[in-house]
């Protein structure tokens, strides 16, 4: 018997129920519609938990659920050493969505993280304070500039919502964040930069280290990556 | 490392930096945490304790004692002070717990800096051959910021190569990245058609008028960020450099300058025969070296047995010039210190004020000694 999580509204979890029911697991509605819990067809093996996306992440890495489908973005930030503590089972081809680095469009000398780097590096001398950077996301980003890219001479605005908006705000500089189509970007007068995808995310079946042995997990992970 | 936690030992620490005529100094364990973060970058945030006081204000244990010591500086007022502390910081390393026992002296406000570069070594020295750890049992490297800017400058390399050559310096992995990627040729990105014939017509003018029209657009204009001449300048900049053949040759004096390793009392030569090798003008770092060099004499310390190494540095860019090392022969650092002249201006010194100092790491001058 295991429990698999499921994202509890909206397209993500329209589009999980459906994934499922792909390889063959009708999931049940619950009998009260308000009911957190569900069932599947003929399958009393496995049971459904609706959680919210980011819960998602943190009970499949706390072991409290065997397995659990959620948006990598939300696993590689808000999980530590998520590479070692989880295993990605499955990508399953919605909910795709790139975390980015994004500058004003009219920042038109800067399209790279090396241009980038060269104006951080310059930015206290002619302006007094650090480049600002607005995002959720801590982790990724931290990990990006400072690691992948030798950048440290930056701050981060922590913004938990509207983070495209930041800029023409004057809170931050430039922004990280999550974008699917591009529209809002573009909307706000924003440009990914050439190199500036952190992470190509999209939702995924993922397993703590452990129950990533377990058989039924294991079958859902055969199953859901054939079904492509 | 027991031994060190007890007071006696303390106390004897105390007694070592007031021989060194510093000023005891002590700072709150608790300490706003905006000026580390600000001074040493976000990737700072990782290693440091964070918490919030009741108002919500972001506060840190203290990291490490330079920055509050120069804050505390600057709320005294005094033109300058000589303070020497001891105590316990706290910061996350990748190996080896994450509290530790640190001692030093901030010599701040000196404006004879070759006197005091000297001085600070020397007190390093001293202090920890105090504590028990013989001169013959640890090595010294001393780099320089400043001579390095200078190669850079004297190159006459694009002030964009020169911004990221100078942030990667300290760290050699970066530096060699940096170096590799600038042996490349760049290519001009897709501009609109308006903005690349401005740049290319070199019509700065029309160009600032252009990214003044995109930046009213998108209602940047008052936000207080990057301004339409900053952002026609370093276009202009760029597509001047994208007109060049990448600089293989002055790349490679770069490198041949990063190899230089040699004992200080043979800096000076070297230098020079560098100099005159590739044809460059380092005349005022070679001018320090020579000063530099007298005052560490006259303190007391044997050039034959410090090494210079030219790609010897700290990412930080408040440290200006002088950069060292005290090393045991496995290897350890055992103290760290530099002059750090951007630092109070930084924090909010209202008037420029130079600044050097060192820090002993306790812990490990405990195991050198042993």
């Amino acid at each position: 018997m295991i429990t698999l999580a499921l994202p509890s509204k909206g397209r993500l979890k329209e589009n999980a129920i459906e994934c499922l029911s792909s390889i063959g697991l009708n999931v049940l509605p619950p009998a009260d519609p308000r009911s957190y819990r569900a069932t599947i067809e003929g399958r009393d093996d496995i049971e459904i938990a609706y959680l919210s996306a980011s819960e998602i992440a943190r009970e499949v890495a706390a072991g409290n659920v065997e397995a659990g489908v959620t948006g990598e973005d939300l696993v590689r930030e808000n999980i530590p050493d998520s590479y070692n503590s989880m295993k990605l089972l499955a990508k399953l081809g919605f909910g795709a969505a790139d975390v980015i680095v994004a500058v004003p469009d009219s920042w038109f000398d800067v399209h790279t993280m090396g241009d980038l780097g060269e104006v951080a590096a310059g930015f206290r001398a002619l302006h007094g304070r650090r480049l600002r950077i607005a995002t959720k996301y801590w982790q990724l980003t931290q990990q990006f500039f400072s690691n992948q890219h030798g950048i440290q001479l930056y701050r981060i605005i922590e913004s938990l919502g509207a983070t495209e908006g930041a800029p023409a705000a004057g809170q931050a500089d430039i922004i990280v964040d999550i974008t699917s189509t591009g529209s809002t970007l573009r909307a706000n007068a924003l440009r990914v930069l050439d190199d500036g995808v952190i992470l190509a995310s999209e939702a995924c079946l993922f397993a703590g280290k452990k129950s990533a042995e377990n058989p039924l997990v294991l079958e859902l992970a055969q199953k859901l990556s054939a079904r492509k | 490392m027991t031994t060190l936690r007890s007071f006696s030992a303390r106390a004897d620490i105390e007694a070592i930096l007031a021989d060194r005529n510093a000023v005891r100094i002590d700072v709150p364990v608790l300490q706003p945490a905006e000026p580390f973060l600000d001074t040493a970058g976000e990737e700072l945030r990782r290693r440091i304790f964070l918490t919030q006081n009741q108002n919500g204000r972001a506060m840190c244990l203290r990291p490490e004692f330079t920055i509050p010591v120069c804050l505390q500086h600057i709320e005294g007022g005094a033109p300058s002070g000589r303070y020497g502390y001891v105590g316990t910081a706290f910061r996350q390393r990748d190996a080896g717990p994450s509290e530790f026992l640190q001692a030093g002296i901030e010599d701040i406000g000196e404006t004879d800096t070759n006197a005091a570069d000297a001085r600070s070594v020397a007190d390093a020295l001293a202090c920890v051959s105090d504590l028990g750890v013989r001169a013959d049992k640890c090595e010294i490297i001393i780099g320089d910021q400043a001579v390095f800017d200078q190669v850079l400058a004297a190159l006459g390399l694009p002030s964009g190569w020169r911004l990221r050559l100078a942030h990667a310096f300290g760290h050699d992995a970066t530096l060699e990245a940096t170096l590799d990627r600038l042996a490349h040729p760049i290519t001009m990105p897709d501009l609109p058609e308006s903005i690349l014939q401005a740049a290319q017509s070199g019509d700065s003018a029309k160009l600032e008028e252009l990214i003044t029209t995109a930046m009213d657009a998108a209602s940047l204009s008052n936000a207080g960020g990057r301004t339409p001449a900053e952002v026609a300048k370093r276009l202009q900049a760029k597509f001047a450099q994208s007109q060049l053949v990448p600089e293989e040759a002055k790349l490679d004096i770069l490198r041949k300058f990063l190899s230089i390793s040699v004992p200080l009392d043979q800096s000076v030569a070297v230098l020079r025969g560098f100099e005159k090798d590739n044809k460059i003008d380092l005349a005022p770092a070679i001018a320090v070296f020579e000063e530099r060099n007298k005052s560490l004499i006259a303190a007391g310390l044997d050039l034959s047995a410090i090494i210079y190494n030219a790609s010897f540095g700290r990412r930080l860019d408040y440290y200006t010039g002088l950069v060292y090392e005290l090393r045991s022969r496995s290897g350890d650092v055992l103290v760290g210190g530099g002059r750090y002249d951007r630092l109070l201006p930084l924090l909010g010194a209202e008037k420029a004020t130079p600044g050097v100092g060192f820090s002993i790491w306790l812990d490990r001058i405990a195991e050198a000694s042993a």
